[in-house]
């Protein structure tokens, strides 16, 4: 049996993102590409490390649900070159505080949005790689949903989201409530 | 001295003739700034003046002035008519004449005073009948300009002038110095003629020695005493100073540290409200706030997949043993097939050979198997046989086990982190939307703080302005140090005054050891009968110098007495229905007094305020004028321009009132009973007060059509109201 873990495949993963929302969104909210030595505040952006946008866009697309496939073209895609399982450990400073916890999370929502098929996994049938592929296909595809949806709110208004409470006003719009379903202890049909 | 009439002409903004004629008691000249209040008075004191011949130009009334054609003349004169021995009038004028378009001449400076003499008139010198009627010293204690100059005892001559003008006897002063001088040359006389005494020699020698030394000591004391009373008297000219400033000092700290309090706690609601939501979203995991769904999608997938797992395990272990119990069968029938003779390995079974075998009988032929016999042999190696062979079949099924169904376990692995997921940290996901808005909520509650708190910083900001703006010669920074030197005046002025009760304690002493030591000298009995004499003497004229300075003290001391007696009176009256404190005349080293507003006990009353201030002087003012009337059998006005500008409406009101009942002829220039309309910035009598007086009352104003820049325009206008 393998020793490494699904969630430790995955960690070690980048996910990839449209080059096309680089400038727009990428350097416009977070420091990415511009040297770690100067603090967020000193160029008063919203966000630190360029994955703090992504991770954002990607709850966006989750909470929708909608998924928006990346373009085909290799060139036209790039990824942070900092795997997933350093996202969150940031330095507890400029009131900033890690999230290292946040990464399982985004996990479990992939797992439990992903048509993996994971029968045919522990079978060995289809292989862990495989399978994390599609975790970080769907990863990639909520994210990207989330650029385009903050891409559609700037070409309404450039400054839409220097509003401090912007990026919460749209997470505050999803429904929060717990569904009580009674049908908890009964496992669900697998196709 | 009875004012009866004022007449001032051409006088500076009084354009030609205006006649006040004025009662013997109250009389109110009332008018605003600018409309001429101060200018009546300096009027009276130009008329007053005797020292110099002023013909100034700047007293001519500009508006008369540009009147005039060239060769055109005028004249400025004020003028009195009073009663004094009689009725009796005294003038002061000077000619003007326009001699160029630019150039007036001045001339012709006349001060002349009529008298009549049954029904003649006849003309005197004005100064002379100034000085008669109404006396250099006598004018020190009845004009007044502003409430600065009411303090009569604000300098070291001002209690021996009061008295030697108004005590019963005079020149005292000379009559003890000479007695002193009298004394201490028979004293020498003395000294000397006693060291040519034999029996005394030794004695007086002594004495003299310690009087020398007692007299010195006495000298410095005096000295320490004079410089503490001279420091009490800075600083409390200091106090009186900053007092003027205490209250808007007082009021300046209070909104000071209002606003102090008010920035810390916005500060405080700032920071609360100074919320980086974006970086909440992650730190604190707000993103997840609708998250519950997506984990509880995840603990039903991982779980059903748990399940499923197990579930495919268990049917594919069914369907191996079965496979595998088939197999056993087949084997068995293949054996039989074969024809052995032997029954097969598995028959009888394994209990019932054990059955056989303790019952020692084989249950298949009938017949006894006992312990060690050959058939009960047999079924033992036939048991033994079989657990060889089960054992056997075991390990070959095992051997030729397939591969297993799983060879994974990420399933495992997703359900161990469901559980994990589920409990405490599915409860935290699912608290986190109530969080989140409770601590909007939280931050909203601050935001409601700070907006009210950023209201009143704002109000106390402006009530700062406004109090600056007030106080329009106060700076922020004269403020800020008045306050913190006033306590610092108090400490030094507190020390000041202790260091003097020590000090005349000692003086005291002082003074007591010396009279023991004159007494002692007096006392002496010399054998020279020349020295007898010249003793004596000397004893005579210390009685008379003794009794020349107890006169002189006892003097001053009935003066203030009675002074101090009056003017309480006055202060009762003018101060009806109010707290007003007793008036101390205090007595100083150098000589003067000091007037001191006290509590009943004699403690001083450290902050008075102006309206206290105002009518004690006044007060004492009264007195002063009160005994004058008696020692001089002569009545004399008291003219204040302006003495109740300190003073509140409320206290203003009343003061008029008591005034009006004074009998006491008083002029009283002010801008008090003038209600201001808001809007127009215009201003009229407050006819409802001064219809409850009785006095003359005056307006005057600047004629309506005046320009805002020419000083030719500007003309008193004098109305009588009644």
């Amino acid at each position: 049996m393998a020793t490494e873990s699904l969630y430790e495949i995955w960690a070690k993963r980048n996910p990839e993102w449209e080059i096309r929302y680089e400038n727009n969104i990428i350097k416009t909210f977070c420091d990415y590409n511009r040297g770690a030595t100067s603090m967020r505040e000193d160029r008063a952006k919203i966000l630190g490390a360029g994955y703090e946008i992504f991770i954002v866009a990607f709850f966006i697309g989750l909470y929708y649900n909608q998924k928006k496939p990346l373009t085909t073209e290799n060139r036209k895609r790039k990824s942070f070159g900092w795997a997933i399982q350093n996202w969150g450990n940031i330095e507890s400073r400029g009131g900033r505080k890690p999230y290292p916890k946040l990464r399982e999370y985004i996990f479990a929502a992939l797992v439990a949005r992903t048509d993996v098929d994971f029968i045919a996994l522990d079978k060995g049938e289809i292989t862990a790689r495989k399978a994390v592929d599609m975790l970080m296909q769907t990863m990639e595809e909520y994210a990207n949903f989330g650029f385009h949806f903050m891409e559609d709110k700037l070409i309404d208004n450039p400054g839409y989201f220097y509003a401090s409470n912007a990026f919460l006003e749209v997470f505050l719009s999803f429904d929060a409530s717990v569904s009580k379903s009674e049908d908890d202890e009964e496992p669900e049909a697998l196709d | 001295m009875i004012l009866k009439s004022i007449k001032i002409k051409n006088f500076r903004s009084y354009y030609g003739e205006s006649i006040f004629e004025l009662s013997e008691g109250l009389t109110l000249i009332i008018g605003g700034n600018g409309d001429g209040k101060t200018t009546f008075f300096e009027a009276l004191e130009w008329l007053f003046n005797t020292s110099t011949e002023d013909i100034k130009e700047s007293n001519i009334s500009a508006k008369r002035k540009a009147e005039l054609e060239i060769c055109e003349s005028d004249e400025v004169a004020v003028s009195i008519v009073f009663e004094h021995d009689g009725e009796k009038e005294l003038e002061k004028s000077f000619t003007f004449e326009r001699i160029s378009k630019d150039n007036v001449r001045c001339k012709d400076f006349k001060f002349f005073g009529y008298e009549n003499s049954g029904s003649e008139r006849y003309s005197v010198k004005g100064s002379n009948l100034l000085e008669q009627s109404f006396d250099a010293v006598i004018r020190k204690y009845c004009l007044f300009k502003g409430e600065s100059t009411l303090n009569v005892f604000d300098n070291t001559t001002a209690l021996k002038t009061l008295v030697e003008t108004f005590s019963g006897i005079k020149r005292f002063d000379d009559l003890v110095e000479l007695s002193t001088d009298f004394e201490a040359k028979s004293q020498n006389a003395v000294n000397k003629e006693m060291l040519n005494d034999k029996k005394c020699r030794q004695k007086a020698n002594d004495l003299n020695f310690r009087l020398t030394k007692v007299k010195d000591e006495i000298q410095t004391l005096k000295s320490d005493i004079k410089q503490q009373d001279e420091a009490i008297n800075s600083y409390a000219a200091k106090l009186e100073i900053l007092e003027h400033n205490q209250e808007a000092s007082e009021q300046y700290q209070d909104i000071k540290n209002r606003i102090k309090g008010l920035s810390d706690k916005r500060a405080k609601m700032r920071n609360y409200t100074l919320v980086d939501y974006n970086a909440m979203l992650l730190d604190e995991s707000w993103i997840l706030r609708s998250f519950p769904k997506v984990l509880q999608e995840y603990q039903k997938k991982a779980s059903a997949l748990s399940k499923q797992k197990r579930k495919l395990k268990t049917q594919e272990d069914e369907r191996r043993g079965e496979e595998r119990g088939k197999q056993i069968a087949i084997e068995h029938i293949q054996k039989l097939a074969n024809g052995a003779v032997e029954l097969p390995w598995n028959l009888p079974d394994q209990e019932t050979m054990q059955e056989m075998l303790d019952d020692h009988i084989c249950k298949v032929c009938g017949r006894e198997a006992l312990e060690g016999s050959e058939a009960y042999e047999f079924m033992k190696n036939k048991l033994n046989e079989y657990l060889r062979h089960i054992q056997e079949t075991t390990k070959k099924d095992e051997q030729k086990d397939e591969k297993p169904l799983f060879t994974n376990s990420y399933i495992d692995e997703l359900h161990t982190r469901q559980i994990r997921m589920s409990g405490e940290d599915e409860q935290r996901i699912a608290g986190i939307a109530t969080e989140v808005s409770g601590q909007l909520k939280f931050i909203q509650d601050r935001k409601i703080d700070l907006d009210k708190i950023e209201k009143e910083l704002q109000e106390a900001e402006d009530e700062k302005s406004r109090l600056l703006i007030q106080s329009s010669d106060l700076t922020e920074e004269m403020l800020e140090k008045d306050f913190n030197d006033i306590k610092g005046y108090f400490d030094q002025k507190g020390r000041a005054e202790i260091r003097v009760a020590e000090l005349t304690l000692q003086l005291k002493r002082k003074e007591d050891e010396k009279r023991e030591l004159d007494e002692e000298f007096a006392g002496l009995e010399p054998e020279n009968t020349s020295v007898k004499m010249y003793q004596r003497v000397h004893t005579a004229l210390r009685e008379i110098m003794k009794a020349f300075t107890n006169a002189k003290e006892r003097n001053v001391t009935e003066f203030l007495t009675s002074l101090e007696k009056k003017a309480n009176t006055y202060l009762g009256k003018l101060n009806e229905n109010d707290f007003h404190g007793v008036i101390y005349l205090r007595r100083t080293a150098e000589g003067s007094a000091r007037i001191e507003l006290c509590s009943e006990d004699g403690t001083i009353i450290p902050n008075p305020s102006d309206s206290q201030k105002t009518t004690m002087y006044m007060s004492v003012l009264f007195a002063i004028s009160e005994i004058t009337t008696l020692k001089r059998e002569q009545d004399y006005p008291l003219i204040f321009d302006a003495p109740t500008s300190n003073m509140g409406g409320f206290k203003e009101n009343s003061f008029y009132n008591v005034i009006d009942k004074i009998n006491k002829q008083c002029i009283i220039v002010t801008k008090d009973l003038l209600i201001e309309d808001k809007t127009t910035g215009e201003s009229s009598l407050d006819n409802k007060q001064i219809n409850q007086l009785t006095c003359s009352v005056y307006r005057i104003s600047k004629a309506a059509d005046y320009s805002q820049t020419g000083l030719s325009t500007i003309q008193t206008t004098t109305t009588k109201i009644k």
